[in-house]
């Protein structure tokens, strides 16, 4: 063996029910692990609270892109429009809040929006090209019928051994070890 | 029967309608005491108060047929009281606007337009009004009151019908019901949104008649459905606290709501702002008075009552709600909900009285021959209780037909997955 397989992605284990996947995930969630992932050609309901999954963090960074575009919207109108090339436009004043304001939501819109889409991108560790997953002859099968959990080796939770008999005991049906 | 029964609430149906009849009868002695006296305050009262509930149960009826139409699984656990209440819908006209509108005296002292001999600020009168003239093909009095009367036709139509086979369901079982209730919804929504857009016009916008806004049915349309919801977050939250929807409301069904009481926040604020900015920009004086009024007196331009209003409306009634909503934890906690849609409400009686109350009065003793009607008088009392008098009447109803007919539509094809609703 070369040095290259000994780094150890984790373990993955099929299951075939979603009862099974189901209540294998709440042990496994109930075990501590934090590292770890449910794979199911379908969205099962309570997964969520069934993992343990906290919210996503994206809307924070959709506030922040909003808030951040409302102030830059109130900049750039107040800086064009009274600042440097200060003009009055239908009696109206050099800067209020009201007749930029279509400016001022549009840039709040947008940058809200820039925050969301690149706020997923940062949560998601995106863009990522492979996956040590995808060497797994089987892993094409959880998107038909076969459901997945893989056990991180980066979890502090993660031994080998102990990992592959923990998903024995949850009633796993193939335990696969997944080399880097 | 023991009280602990989710049912245990119908037997209260009789209270309400005691409570709504002795209040509409105190609201409507003060109106006709009112209009003797050649005073329209008190007539004001019965509208706003008719306006208040015209508006929750459009918004329900719009609901209604919104999610018949797609077919919104969360849905009929909840829409089954809508369907309950807008049997309410053609009542409140009947006992609101349609007197208000039929009764010379009232309409003469509500609507100026009608009252050839009225007084306009110039000091002109309305007989000899050009404006009026322009507009008489649609203010007239015999089309006036052929509208009145089909705004209680075409909503009392169609919640008639949205009752009718959604609860015949209950007990033939047939699925054939949701296709028709589909039908009649897809037909229902335009018909409602033109008939609303109407009402707004005739109820609200006609009561300055000078004054003119093509969103102005829109802005109902956006205040309906925002009181609706408020409405549904507070009923739902008594029902699921010994009602009918106990161990059924689910958080799900609250952050749905939530969603979209947000979704119409924003909306309301969207149409608002959008109806006053044009306005602004264009600054074309026979639309601006209806703001100036609003905001400033005509002769010291210093800010007046409505101002506060107006400043109200934007921070307690948007910015308020719309940052609270903001939160996903507050769409989800009950109590929390509860506390935005009672902000809501609250703000859905200030809009209707700064649509409806600030009127120009001729008075020759100023420069500017007019002034505006104040917004602090007692008569706001009388307002709130004219809401209660028709809402006891409302509610008497929702309660009966509670009695009568299932309060989980228990056939309906997608209720189990209204009740299993899922974020």
């Amino acid at each position: 063996m070369n040095e290259r397989n000994e780094r150890i992605h984790g373990v993955a284990c099929t299951f075939r029910k979603v009862s099974d996947v189901f209540h294998a995930a709440e042990k496994v969630r109930d075990a501590g692990w934090k590292n770890w992932d449910v794979h199911t050609p379908f969205p099962i309901h309570g997964m969520d609270q069934a993992m343990g999954l906290p919210r996503s963090p994206v809307p924070r960074l959709t506030l922040l892109g909003g808030v951040t575009g409302f102030i830059t919207g109130c900049l750039l109108t107040w800086y064009m429009n009274s600042y440097d090339y200060p003009l009055i436009v239908g009696g109206k004043p050099y800067w209020s809040v009201i007749f930029p304001f279509p400016v001022l939501y549009e840039c709040t819109i947008l940058f809200a929006a820039f925050g969301t889409f690149f706020g997923q991108f940062i949560f998601n560790r995106l863009p990522r090209h492979n996956h040590p997953l995808f060497d797994l002859p089987h892993f094409a099968r959880v998107s038909d019928d076969t459901f997945m959990i893989v056990l991180e080796a980066r979890d502090p939770r993660f031994h080998l051994d102990e990992s592959r008999n923990f998903l024995q005991s949850l009633g796993g049906q193939e335990i696969t070890v997944i080399r880097d | 029967m023991s009280t602990s029964s989710p049912h245990a609430l119908t037997a209260h149906w009789k209270k309400f309608l005691a409570v709504g009849v002795v209040a509409l009868a105190v609201v409507w002695y003060f109106a006709f005491a009112g209009v003797a006296h050649h005073e329209n305050r008190q007539a004001l009262s019965v509208l706003v108060g008719s306006l208040f509930w015209v508006s929750v149960l459009i918004g329900m009826l719009m609901l209604t047929m919104i999610t018949r139409v797609f077919d919104a699984g969360w849905a009929p656990l909840i829409r089954r009281n809508w369907e309950l209440l807008i049997a309410g819908l053609p009542v409140v006209i009947l006992l609101g606007i349609v007197p208000l509108a039929f009764v010379e005296s009232f309409r003469h002292a509500l609507w100026d337009w009608t009252d050839a001999a009225h007084v306009l600020p110039g000091g002109h009168t309305v007989g000899h009004d050009p404006i009026l003239q322009a507009k008489s093909w649609f203010l007239n009095e015999k089309f006036f009151l052929i509208r009145v009367a089909l705004y209680a036709v075409v909503f009392g139509g169609l919640a008639a019908l949205l009752r009718r086979w959604s609860f015949a369901q209950d007990t033939d079982r047939t699925a054939g019901h949701t296709h028709r209730l589909h039908a009649v919804s897809a037909v229902g929504i335009p018909l409602g949104a033109v008939t609303l857009t109407m009402l707004a016009f005739d109820c609200l916008m006609a009561l300055s008649y000078h004054w003119f806004s093509t969103m102005y049915g829109v802005w109902f349309f956006a205040l309906s459905i925002r009181l609706a919801l408020a409405v549904t977050v507070i009923l739902t939250y008594k029902l699921s606290n010994g009602g009918w929807l106990d161990g059924l409301l689910n958080q799900a069904h609250r952050h749905v709501l939530g969603c979209l009481m947000l979704a119409f926040t924003v909306f309301w604020a969207y149409i608002s702002f959008s109806q006053y900015f044009l306005i602004y920009t264009a600054n074309i004086p026979e639309e601006t008075f209806w703001y100036n009024i609003r905001e400033f007196d005509a002769a010291t331009g210093l800010k007046n009552e409505w101002w506060g209003v107006s400043m109200y409306l934007i921070f307690g009634f948007f910015l308020l709600p719309f940052l609270s909503l903001l939160f996903y934890r507050t769409k989800i906690v009950a109590g929390r909900l509860l506390a935005v849609a009672w902000i809501i409400l609250v703000g859905g009686i200030v809009d209707l009285w700064f649509n409806a109350l600030p009127r120009q009065v001729y008075d020759a003793s100023t420069p500017e021959k007019f002034v505006v009607t104040p917004f602090l008088t007692s008569s706001l009392f009388l307002d709130l209780l004219a809401i209660v008098g028709f809402g006891g009447v409302v509610f008497a109803l929702f309660l009966r037909g509670a009695s009568r007919q299932e309060t989980i539509p228990v056939h309906d094809p997608r209720i189990l997955e209204s009740i299993n609703y899922h974020e």
